[in-house]
């Protein structure tokens, strides 16, 4: 069984080979002649801003420049590479990511921390209970201290 | 990562995702997107830096469309006919036809099974192995050399997985995803909504991929993780581990898993895209990775001359990743395309005929045509077959290197040429993403178009496996992929409930032994119990080696102890305790031993008879009183021919004069049938030993020419026939002696007799049936594939098949034939070729070393040609004692013969002056009667190089 593809349809060079009758002796296609009026403007507008004159000698090295410019474009497309996908893969090349080889921020430091050994306790009220053992005082002195300072918290009856 | 940097929101999903898996219960109920728990800072949202948006099932949802992805099934693709390779082709370019106006996304991509998971693999398997023997190659140092030998190879095996687009996503789909958080708490069917509406087109396209041709079956999350991770992490080395798949939708923020496993970077118009791993396994490795894409293609002649084009990549020996976008078109964009394609044409043609007077290029006729044949396919017939895809088709090689990287890229180049361009293209970032499902197409170039029969000719499913993941090894293929073969001869037994049954078919010098020795030895090592017929001898070379010397034990049976091969004997008595897992253990027992009872007066009869003269034998009152004596005898084991011959001559009836004729040409080779007649009181069977290698040799018998018919047989042939089928049952005997699930093994050469007598056909069918229950591997070699075709049935019962270079024409197709391969379609060539050194080596002094070639269809589907490969330094020992082609120049010619003698304390031995005695006699027996053959058997004919045989095999 013989498979192909349908490429063959698909690659018709279409030329335009001038007037009728009046043969250029170069053979360009469609999108050559496309091609070569954008340059030829964009070449033209680039010689006017630079500030050369509109005049026959200028014009003709525009032209020069607009058919070397053409051949170059024309040479990196293909009907396998048409323009639009060489321009959308250009645009790709530039926006790819790069390797980034500086890294990011810098060394992490706590140093700029205020660090205290103890927290705030409260001192404990002199004279007031201070027979009652050690542990059950602290115990309730926590207890106060919550029922105090915080607030709005309902405390387990 | 990715392009877009996202690193801030990535923390903070990274929290989320922490907070939702710990409130993973609560997750049908709130999502966990969004919802703030007390005292929760506000988190900024993540947003993916991939177009998949969300996994459900094996529903993959990106910003615009929804895709189902499946997991095609491999296809064989080697000895296969080419009808029914275009049955493939054309079943698959019908499925794609019916997936008309969708886009499609192929990939191929692969999971690992380096050698050391199949060592893992294997030592797990091992199970009672041999313990080792101090100064020989202990199993550690074995498994060291299988693997150093196979250094760096990889038993990878290919996924190949579609995407199909359901649907594309509408604003409404969107937002409802959007306020999924809020919505699942006010309205929560809306969310689901979107899902549920595709629900029966989902179930058309799981109908549409999982029919004949692609076999697809929606893909699992696990798969679907793998797929994410091995195309986000393009060209990495496969991660060790993977994060744990949850049993509930991804979500955006789960997909983070896979973006940060790697990062992707390029300098501007490099010719590869460099990976960063950054996370598990793959953390700090980088690999380069070349971005290739299919170019201009030739008409391809599929199945014909070509491989299909996508697997033509496996013969790379690297891994190639594909990634394949198709749109399918429907045919009235396409006819309304080729209208202007055609008026294209004409407005050129004219162009330069009417208005420059000028002729057109021969293209644009070319061109014309062409317009005018596709439009004709699509119009004719029913089938769907002209259908017309867009495709764009990528390959992906990866290197640690840029220049590794495209040295590999190079060679996918110059695999392709001359009839498939394979371009390099720019922009190789983009078109790397091209691979992770959900991504779009990063740009137009290298369309292809054609119809889907050309899509369908890819066949990126077909495949070259063969064997297993555990077994030994045997070698590599040598078809399309180079890939390590392993094979676990019992693994058929005891997880695909087949028989046990293989057969080996080569002719003289193509490896047979090599082969067989080979697979004994290593599955020896791996615990296997052993018990080998070799008539000729040469085997027994195996118990000689130092590892297997302490466990493995030669036996002469022409030398043993008389009533050897008594034919009550060697039929095992079945025990009541092997039949208690049946139903009814006492009635299935009685039944067993009736059976067993049947068999051995079924083998005595065919034996006697067999030794009787011909023209003897061919009279029906022979059959009568034979038939009569062997049933008043009965099926006891304790019986003997002996007893036989008694019945004969009591024998009562109007045939009594016949028989007392027959039990007098029995008595005649009374001596000669000593092996067969236990002395009185003496019973080889007493004592049992426990090796775990057993060669029963029997050098020295004669056996018949090939093509030879039985009534030309001699009687000194008639008996080796004889003899060597009693001791194909006693070998089969041995498999009863062992526990049911002990793996064991028989292998029996020259199994040719096996046609030839009558009960062969009832040893076969032992064989079939107990070798599943005993968990039993049965060789049978033969150099003529025919001797196993005259047994009725026998391609049925067999597993697996090991087919050998055969040089008869008749004889390979017969090899086919039990290969179960189509005939005539061109594969007698490939069994003509196996193992054949090219150009010109009939003046070659050197001897033929190449590693030898076989076709193993291993019983599972899979057939391919492999070449055995033992030439790792460990295995040299067996390599030499395996050589069985002779050399006058070997050194120490002496030490490498077949030792018969026994050791003193084997019951089996047999008393020396007797053997001399039988010799003698036997000679002399010869020298009265029959004094043509005397030459032959004087001179030990008989063993693996029969010379009638050699003509045909």
């Amino acid at each position: 069984m013989r498979v192909r593809t349908d490429d063959e349809v698909y690659r018709v060079d279409a030329v335009w080979l001038g007037p009728p009758r009046a043969t250029f002796p170069w053979r360009a296609r469609y999108v050559a002649w496309g091609v070569g009026i954008v340059v030829f403007l964009l070449v033209t507008a680039v010689q006017r801003q630079v500030g050369f004159g509109f005049d026959f000698i200028n014009t003709g090295w525009g032209f020069v420049i607009t058919v070397a410019l053409t051949r170059f474009i024309c040479s990196r497309i293909s009907h396998e590479r048409p323009l639009s996908s060489v321009l959308t893969m250009w645009v790709r090349e530039l926006t790819a990511p790069r390797e980034t080889t500086s890294g990011q921020g810098g060394a992490a430091s706590a140093a700029r921390i205020r660090v205290n050994p103890q927290r705030p306790r409260r001192r404990p009220k002199k004279g007031a209970k201070r027979a009652s053992a050690a542990t059950r005082s602290q115990h309730r002195g926590q207890q106060d201290r919550r029922q105090k300072e915080v607030r709005g918290v309902r405390t387990p009856a | 990562m990715f392009g877009r940097r996202r690193d801030r929101d990535r923390r903070s999903a990274a929290h989320v995702a922490q907070h939702a898996a710990a409130a993973r219960d609560d997750r049908k109920v709130y999502s966990k997107r969004g919802r703030r728990l007390p005292g929760e800072q506000s988190v900024p949202n993540y947003t993916p830096s991939i177009s998949a948006r969300s996994i459900d099932g094996h529903l993959l949802r990106t910003g615009q469309e929804v895709y189902a992805w499946y997991r095609l099934a491999p296809q064989r693709w080697s000895f296969r006919s080419d009808s029914q390779r275009q049955d493939l082709i054309a079943a698959i370019a019908g499925q794609y036809a019916e997936l008309q106006g969708r886009w499609m996304h192929l990939r191929v991509t692969n999971r690992p099974y380096p050698i050391r998971m199949w060592a893992e693999a294997h030592v797990h398997n091992a199970v009672r192995r041999l313990p080792d023997t101090p100064g020989t190659l202990s199993f550690d140092d074995y498994m060291v050399g299988e693997q150093q030998q196979l250094m760096g190879r990889s038993m990878a095996e290919k996924e190949v997985y579609l995407g199909v687009q359901v649907q594309t996503r509408n604003m409404m789909d969107r937002a409802v995803e959007r306020a999924a958080p809020v919505l699942r708490k006010v309205f929560p069917d809306a969310v689901d909504a979107e899902l549920v509406a595709i629900e029966s087109e989902i179930d058309h396209l799981d109908q549409v991929i999982g029919s004949a041709g692609l076999e697809g079956r929606p893909a699992t999350a696990e798969e679907m993780s793998w797929l994410m991770h091995r195309s986000c992490s393009l060209g990495l080395p496969a991660p060790r581990n993977l994060p744990a798949v949850p049993g509930a939708p991804w979500e955006p923020e789960d997909l983070a898993s896979f973006t940060d496993a790697a990062d992707f970077h390029q300098e501007p118009y490099s010719p590869t895209v460099t990976v960063r791993g950054r996370t598990g396994s793959n953390a700090g490795i980088k690999r380069h990775v070349a971005v290739l894409t299919v170019g201009l293609m030739h008409g391809l002649q599929i199945p014909e001359q070509d491989d299909p084009w996508v697997q033509r990549s496996d013969r790379l020996p690297a891994a190639v990743e594909w990634s394949a976008r198709i749109y399918v078109r429907r045919p009235e964009e396409v006819s309304g395309e080729l209208q202007r394609q055609m008026s294209k044409v004409r407005s050129q043609v004219r162009h330069y005929t009417d208005e420059h007077e000028l002729d057109p290029p021969q293209s644009l006729a070319r061109q014309a045509s062409r317009v005018l044949e596709i439009d004709d396919e699509m119009t004719s017939g029913f089938t769907a077959l002209g259908t017309r895809v867009r495709s764009w088709w990528r390959l992906a090689v990866s290197g640690p290197t840029e220049r590794e990287a495209l040295r590999l890229a190079q060679g996918l180049l110059d695999l392709y040429k001359p009839k498939v361009a394979i371009e390099h293209p720019e922009a190789q970032y983009a078109i790397a993403r091209e691979f992770i499902p959900g991504e779009p197409l990063s740009s137009s170039a290298y369309l292809r178009r054609g119809s889907v029969l050309w899509a369908a000719s890819a066949v990126p499913t077909a495949t070259a496996e063969v064997g297993d993941r555990r077994g030994i090894l045997l070698g590599e293929t040598v078809t399309a992929t180079r890939r390590p073969v392993a094979w676990d001869p019992w693994m058929a037994q005891e997880l695909r409930d087949s028989s046990g049954l293989t057969a080996m078919v080569a002719g003289l010098g193509a490896g047979k032994s090599f082969l067989g020795g080979g697979i004994v030895y290593k599955t020896l090592r791996a615990g296997a119990h052993w018990t080998l017929l070799d008539p000729s001898g040469p085997l027994a070379a195996l118990c000689e080696l130092p590892e297997l010397k302490p466990y493995a034990r030669p036996i002469n049976l022409l030398n043993a102890q008389a009533g050897i091969l008594n034919p009550y004997r060697v039929v095992a008595e079945p025990q009541l305790d092997h039949f208690m897992d049946e139903e009814d253990p006492e009635r299935a027992w009685r039944r067993e031993r009736a059976l067993a009872a049947a068999t051995r007066r079924r083998l005595v009869l065919d034996v006697l008879s067999g030794l009787l003269p011909f023209e003897v034998a061919r009279l029906p009152q022979t059959r009568i009183v034979l038939l009569r004596a062997v049933r008043t005898v009965g099926g006891r084991p304790d019986a003997h021919p002996g007893m036989v011959f008694e019945a004969l001559r009591r024998d009562a009836s109007e045939h009594h004069e016949h028989a007392v004729v027959v039990a007098d040409f029995l008595d005649e080779m009374r001596e000669r049938m000593s092996l067969l007649i236990p002395e009185q009181d003496l019973d080889p069977y007493n004592e049992a030993r426990d090796d775990r290698l057993t060669v029963l040799t029997m050098a020295g018998l004669n056996l018949p020419k090939d093509g030879v018919g039985r009534e030309h047989w001699t009687d000194a042939e008639a008996l080796g026939v004889e003899m060597l089928n009693l001791a194909a049952w006693l070998t089969q005997r041995s498999i009863y002696e062992r526990p049911k699930d002990l793996r064991k093994g028989v292998w029996i050469d020259e199994a040719f007799f096996l046609s030839e007598v009558p009960t062969g056909r009832v040893l076969m069918n032992r064989f079939a049936r107990d070798s599943r229950k005993w968990n039993v591997r049965v060789l049978l070699s033969s150099q003529i594939p025919a001797d196993f075709l005259k047994i009725q049935g026998f391609v049925t019962l067999l597993d697996s098949v090991f087919v050998g270079r055969l040089d008869d024409d008749q004889a390979q197709t017969d090899a086919l034939r039990l290969l179960k391969v189509p005939i005539g379609a061109g594969y007698e060539q490939v069994v003509a070729s196996l193992g054949r050194r090219p150009g010109g080596v009939r003046t070659n002094l050197e001897r033929d070393r190449a590693p030898r070639q076989f076709i193993f269809g291993d019983g599972a589907g899979g057939v391919e040609r492999i070449r055995i490969d033992f030439s790792g330094p460990h295995l040299e020992h067996l390599r030499n004692s395996l050589d069985t082609t002779p050399d006058a120049l070997r050194d120490g010619a002496e030490s490498t013969e077949v030792e018969v003698s026994s050791p003193p304390q084997d019951p089996f031995a047999y008393a020396e002056q007797y053997t001399d005695e039988y010799d003698d006699e036997l000679a002399a027996d010869l020298e009265v009667g029959l004094t043509d053959e005397l030459v032959d058997s004087a001179h030990g004919e008989g063993g693996n190089r029969r010379p009638g045989r050699e003509g045909q095999a």
